[in-house]
C-alpha cells in the first residue's frame, strides 16, 4: 500500500521484545568468525583480546538487537557460543 | 482461424465511375449557427463526380438515414459523404446506413464540420463556411478514390483478466465468473479487498464496510471460475482485442496453501514493522496476514524484513511453530502465462499525501491525522479497537476538527479536481464520533459541501441536527501547543466574514484521491490514455464510459476517476457486461485498415519489418519476400509511410487518398493555410475536444485524419509544401502514449529528417511543426493552432516559392 507512514504504531510499546543473554566461551573459540559473519542482526564483532588459543574471539556489540535465532550456536564449530532467553516475567520484576 | 497471412493484392476490378452523394448537416443550430449549410451543399454540387448534394437538419436522425438509403438505391449512389460531426462519433451510424442500403461501408467518408469548424469558429461565419467547403472538398476527393473492403473476423478467447482486487475488481470478477467465463483476478497486495476493506463504515447507510465486503471476498476465493493471483503483478501484455497474451509475475508468499491461518507463527516471529494496512498505526510481524478477513487467508512472509535472506535459513521459529509445516523458504517467483480475450482495469486510486502542505503540520504534529488513519482508528478491527485515540497521549479527544478538500480543488496545494467522496466521508465520520461519544464537539471546515447522491443530503441534515458545526473557510494554518499537543486552527469564516481561531484535540485531514503512482506502468502495458489528472481516459465520456479506446479493455472503479463504493460497483458490473458482450459473441471484426502490398515494387529491404510495432511483417531473406500477418496488424500504417518504394499502402488511408486530400486543401489560397495531420486516437480527439469545449482558434487549419501519426509519410508533408501550403502540422499522441505501442517514434524521426532537409535548403523550420497532444488536451491543440496562425502570417511569397521548388519532386509520384 502506497501511503507514507507518518505515525508511530499505537501498540509499539506493547510489543514484547525477546531479551537475549549471549554466552561466549572465549577460550573455546578458534576465531573462525562464522558467528560474526552469519548473525542476521549484526550483534557480534571481533574483539581485540587474545584468548587461550591465540585468536580474537567475538565480542557483543549490542545484546538488545539479538532476537535469539541461535544461528550462531548452530554454525559454531567449537560449541563456543549459546544464547539464553531471559524469561519475560523476570524482566518485568527486574524493572 | 478466420484470418491468416495477408494475400497479395488482387488486381482490382475496373472501378465503376464514382457517383457521390453529399449530405451537409445543420445539426440543429450546432453547425448552422456559423456555417451556411445550404451554401456548402450548393458548392458540393459543383465538385466533380458529385451527383447529389443537399443539406438537412439532422442527418443522423432516422429520417436522415432513410434519405441516404433511398438515394443510394434510387440515384445509384456508390459513394456517400456526410459533412457533420466527428467520425469518432457518427461514422459507425452512417456506415451502418450505407450497409443497410447495400453499399460497402468503406465507401463512406465524413467531413467534420462541427467539432473542427462551426464550434471553433463561432463568430466568423464567412471563414467557417469557407472552411466547411474545403473540408467537404477534401472528403469528396478522398471518397472518389475509396474502394470497398471486407473486414476480417478475429475469434475472442472466452476468458477475462481483471487487474486489481478492490471492490470494483471483485465485483467485475464475480459478474464475469457468474456469467460463466473463466476469470483471472490479479492483485498486487497479499489480500484482495482494496480500500473498502480498510474503511470502517460506508455512507450514506452506515453499513459496516468489511461486513458487506467480506462475503464477496470469500465468494471470489471459492468461485470455481475465478483464479485468484495475489501478491502478483502484470508484467507483460501482448496481442489485441480477443487475444491478449499476458504474463503475470507471481511473487512467493513463502507460506503454502496448507496454512490454516492459526497465527502461531506470528507469535514467535522476532521481527516487527508497521502494518501498511493500518497505515502504520499498528505493528505486524515478519510473517503476517494484513487483516483478519484477508482472502486468501494464507499468511505471508515479508522478505524485506525476514532474517532468512538468499535461501539461508537463519531463523526457523515460524517453521517450528507451524504445525502444518506450511512455511517454505524455497519458494521462488514464478511467471504465469495467461491467454485472455478481455481485460478489466480496476487498479484503484491512491490517497493524497498531506505532508506536502506544511501549514497543516501533518507528520509534524502527532494529533493531525488523515481520514484514512481515522478510518483505521474508529474501526473495531483496527489498532485501537474502535477507540478514537489521540496519538499523542492515547486519550479520547473531546474536540475534533475535520479539514476538507486537502489535496483537492486547488492546483496550488494539490489537485484541481473534486475527489467526490471526501465530503460525505467526513459527514459519515462526524456522525460516527457522535454515535460513540455524543458530547464530542465537532467542527467541519469546508469549501462547499457536495452532498449530491441518493440519501446524501439526509445524512448531511442528520449531522447538522446532531450538532456538528460546519464552518465555511479552510484554516490557513494549524498550530500546536507543544505541551499539551492540542491544536488550534486559524482561518476566515467566509460566510460571516470574520476570522476564527478554534482549539481542538484532534484534526482529521480529509484527503483527496489521486491517480495511482503505478498507473503509468499499466498505461504502457495496455497502451491506454490518461487525462490531465492522471486517471485513465474512457473511449467516450458519455456513451462509452467504461470502455478504453483500446479494444477489449474496460475500466472499473477509481482507476477511471474518483468515485464512491456504489459507483465503483455499478461501473464494475457495467465493465463486466461490456466484456461479456464481446465474449458472448465470440468474435470481433477488425477494421479493414491493414496494409495493401504490391509485390512487384518490393525490393525486400526490410525497413517495414523494423518499424512495425506488432512484428506483423517478417522478411524471408532467402526468397526475398515479406510476409504480412494481418491478424497481428494493429492498423497504424507506419509500414506504408516507411516504404521508400511505394510497395505498401494502407487500406482506406491509401497514398492516393491522402494525396487527393492534400491537393484539395492546397488548390486555392494554399499560402494562407495550414495542413494538419492528426492521429485518430489522440490529436484528432484533442481537436474534437477543443470543439466540444468551444475553444476558438483561427480558421485556416485543415485537418487530415490518419489512424496514427506514424502513417504520415514524409512525401505527404513534402507534397503539401510543393503545392504551396504555408505550414504543415504533424500531430500525434505523446511519446509513450501511442495507441500503436511506439509508432509515433517513427513520426518523430521522420519530422526531424524533414527539419534537417528544410534547414539545409534554407526553408524556415517553423513552417513544419510537430505537436504531441492527448485526447484531453483541447486547449493545447487550440493554442498550437493560434501559434500556427502567427507562423503563416510571417511566411513570404518568396519563401513559399522556395519550398515549392525544393519539394517539387514530391509532385512526381502519386
Amino acid at each position: 500500500m502506497p501511503e507514507r507512514i507518518k505515525h508511530e504504531p499505537l501498540d509499539s510499546k506493547e510489543q514484547v521484545k525477546p531479551e537475549a543473554e549471549i554466552h561466549i566461551i572465549t577460550d573455546q573459540c578458534k576465531g573462525c568468525g562464522y558467528c560474526i559473519k552469519f548473525c542476521p542482526q549484526k550483534v557480534l564483532e571481533e574483539s581485540r583480546e587474545i584468548n587461550a588459543r591465540g585468536v580474537h574471539p567475538p565480542r557483543i556489540v549490542d545484546e538488545t538487537k539479538c532476537i535469539i535465532c541461535s544461528f550462531c550456536t548452530a554454525v559454531c564449530p567449537d560449541f563456543a557460543i549459546f544464547v539464553l532467553d531471559k524469561p519475560h516475567e523476570e524482566t518485568v520484576k527486574n524493572e | 482461424m478466420v484470418m491468416g497471412e495477408k494475400k497479395e493484392a488482387q488486381p482490382a476490378p475496373k472501378p465503376e465511375e464514382p457517383r457521390i452523394g453529399v449530405y451537409v448537416c445543420h445539426c440543429g443550430l450546432n453547425i448552422a449557427v456559423s456555417v451556411d449549410c445550404a451554401d456548402v451543399a450548393k458548392f458540393a454540387a459543383t465538385l466533380p463526380q458529385v451527383v447529389l448534394a443537399q443539406d438537412n437538419r439532422y442527418t443522423c436522425s432516422d429520417q436522415g438515414q432513410e434519405g441516404i438509403k433511398k438515394d443510394i438505391k434510387e440515384k445509384n449512389l456508390n459513394r456517400v459523404v456526410v459533412a457533420s460531426c466527428s467520425p469518432r462519433l457518427h461514422e459507425p451510424t452512417f456506415r451502418k446506413a450505407c450497409e443497410d442500403a447495400g453499399l460497402n461501408k468503406y465507401l463512406f467518408e465524413m467531413a467534420n464540420i462541427r467539432e473542427h469548424c462551426s464550434w471553433v469558429h463561432l463568430y466568423d461565419k464567412d471563414a467557417a463556411t469557407q472552411k466547411a467547403k474545403d473540408l467537404v472538398k477534401m472528403a469528396v476527393a478522398k471518397a472518389a478514390l475509396l474502394t470497398p473492403a471486407e473486414e476480417t473476423e478475429v475469434p475472442i478467447i472466452r476468458k477475462a483478466l481483471v487487474i486489481g482486487g478492490g471492490v470494483a475488481g471483485i465485483q467485475a470478477a464475480l459478474d464475469l465468473a457468474d456469467t460463466g467465463y473463466k476469470v483471472y483476478l490479479v492483485e498486487k497486495q497479499p489480500s484482495i479487498g482494496g480500500m473498502m476493506a480498510r474503511i470502517d463504515k460506508t455512507f450514506p447507510t452506515m453499513d459496516c464496510s468489511i461486513c458487506i465486503l467480506a462475503p464477496k471476498m470469500s465468494d471470489v476465493g471459492h468461485h470455481p471460475e475465478i483464479d485468484l493471483l495475489t501478491n502478483s503483478e502484470v508484467a507483460e501484455v501482448k496481442g489485441y482485442i480477443g487475444n491478449f497474451h499476458v504474463k503475470v509475475l507471481k511473487k512467493p508468499r513463502y507460506v503454502t496453501k496448507d496454512c490454516s491461518a492459526c497465527g502461531e507463527c506470528t507469535k514467535v516471529c522476532p521481527i516487527t514493522a508497521p502494518n501498511e494496512f493500518d497505515v502504520g498505526l499498528a505493528t505486524r510481524h515478519g510473517i503476517y496476514t494484513p487483516f483478519a478477513q484477508a482472502v486468501p487467508s494464507t499468511y505471508i512472509i515479508d522478505m524485506n524484513l525476514c532474517l532468512n535472506k538468499d535461501g539461508v535459513v537463519v531463523c526457523d521459529k515460524c517453521m517450528k511453530a507451524c504445525e502444518r509445516q506450511a512455511v517454505n523458504f524455497e519458494m521462488k517467483p514464478e511467471t504465469v502465462d495467461l491467454e485472455v480475450g478481455t481485460i478489466v482495469v480496476a487498479t484503484g486510486a491512491d490517497v493524497f499525501d498531506p505532508s506536502t502542505l506544511p501549514s497543516y503540520g501533518y507528520g509534524k504534529y502527532p494529533n493531525v491525522i488523515t481520514s484514512l488513519e481515522f478510518e483505521r482508528l474508529i474501526n473495531a478491527g483496527g489498532p485501537s479497537h474502535g477507540h478514537l485515540l489521540k496519538p499523542s497521549d492515547m486519550q479520547i479527544p473531546k474536540r475534533v476538527a475535520f479539514v476538507q478538500c486537502v489535496g483537492s480543488r486547488s492546483d496550488k496545494t494539490g489537485r484541481l479536481y473534486c475527489s467526490n467522496v471526501c465530503c460525505m466521508n467526513t459527514i459519515k465520520d462526524s456522525l460516527l464520533i457522535k454515535e460513540h461519544w455524543p458530547n464530542t464537539e465537532i467542527y467541519v471546515f469546508y469549501v462547499d459541501i457536495r452532498a449530491y447522491g441518493k440519501g446524501f443530503e439526509d445524512l448531511y441534515i442528520r449531522a447538522r441536527n446532531a450538532g456538528v458545526k460546519f464552518i465555511r473557510g479552510l484554516p490557513a494554518e494549524i498550530k500546536e501547543d507543544k505541551k499539551t499537543h492540542g491544536l488550534w486552527l486559524m482561518g476566515e469564516n467566509t460566510l460571516q466574514k470574520e476570522l476564527y481561531r478554534t482549539d481542538v484535540d484532534l484534526v482529521v485531514l480529509s484527503v483527496g484521491l489521486e491517480a495511482r503512482k503505478d498507473s503509468e506502468i499499466i498505461q504502457r502495458l495496455l497502451t491506454l490514455s490518461r487525462n490531465q489528472d492522471g486517471f485513465f481516459l474512457e473511449a467516450h465520456p458519455k456513451l462509452r464510459p467504461v470502455d478504453a479506446a483500446t479494444g477489449g479493455i474496460f475500466f472499473a472503479g477509481c482507476a477511471e476517476s474518483p468515485k464512491d463504493i456504489k459507483d465503483s460497483v455499478t461501473q464494475a458490473s457495467a465493465a463486466a457486461a461490456r466484456a461479456g458482450i464481446l465474449m458472448a459473441k465470440g468474435k470481433v471484426t477488425v477494421e479493414a485498415i491493414t496494409p495493401i502490398f504490391f509485390p512487384e515494387k518490393c525490393k525486400a529491404c526490410g525497413l517495414c519489418t523494423k518499424v512495425c510495432p506488432y512484428n506483423a511483417i517478417t522478411l524471408d531473406k532467402d526468397s526475398k519476400q515479406i510476409h504480412i500477418v494481418e491478424a497481428a496488424c494493429g492498423g497504424c500504417g507506419t509500414c506504408s509511410a516507411e516504404c521508400p518504394f511505394g510497395a505498401l499502402t494502407q487500406n482506406h488511408f491509401t497514398d492516393a487518398q491522402i494525396t487527393a486530400q492534400i491537393d484539395a486543401v492546397t488548390e486555392k489560397d494554399a499560402d494562407k493555410k495550414v495542413v494538419a495531420f492528426c492521429c485518430n486516437w489522440c490529436s484528432y480527439a484533442g481537436a474534437d475536444f477543443a470543439g466540444v469545449s468551444r475553444m476558438q482558434y483561427p480558421p485556416n487549419l485543415r485537418i487530415i485524419r490518419t489512424m496514427c501519426s506514424g502513417r504520415v509519410a514524409p512525401k505527404f508533408v513534402e507534397r503539401a509544401f510543393a503545392k504551396g501550403a504555408a505550414a504543415v502540422m504533424v500531430t500525434g499522441c505523446h511519446i509513450g502514449d501511442c495507441h500503436y505501442i511506439n509508432a509515433n517514434y517513427q513520426t518523430q524521426k521522420r519530422v526531424e529528417r524533414l527539419w534537417k532537409k528544410m534547414d539545409q535548403s534554407g526553408i524556415d523550420k517553423q513552417r513544419l511543426q510537430l505537436l504531441w497532444c492527448s485526447a484531453a488536451e483541447g486547449e493545447r491543440f487550440a493554442q498550437k493552432a493560434r501559434e500556427m496562425k502567427a507562423v503563416v502570417v510571417n511566411v513570404t511569397s518568396e519563401q513559399i516559392k522556395k519550398a515549392r521548388k525544393v519539394f517539387e519532386k514530391a509532385l512526381e509520384d502519386a
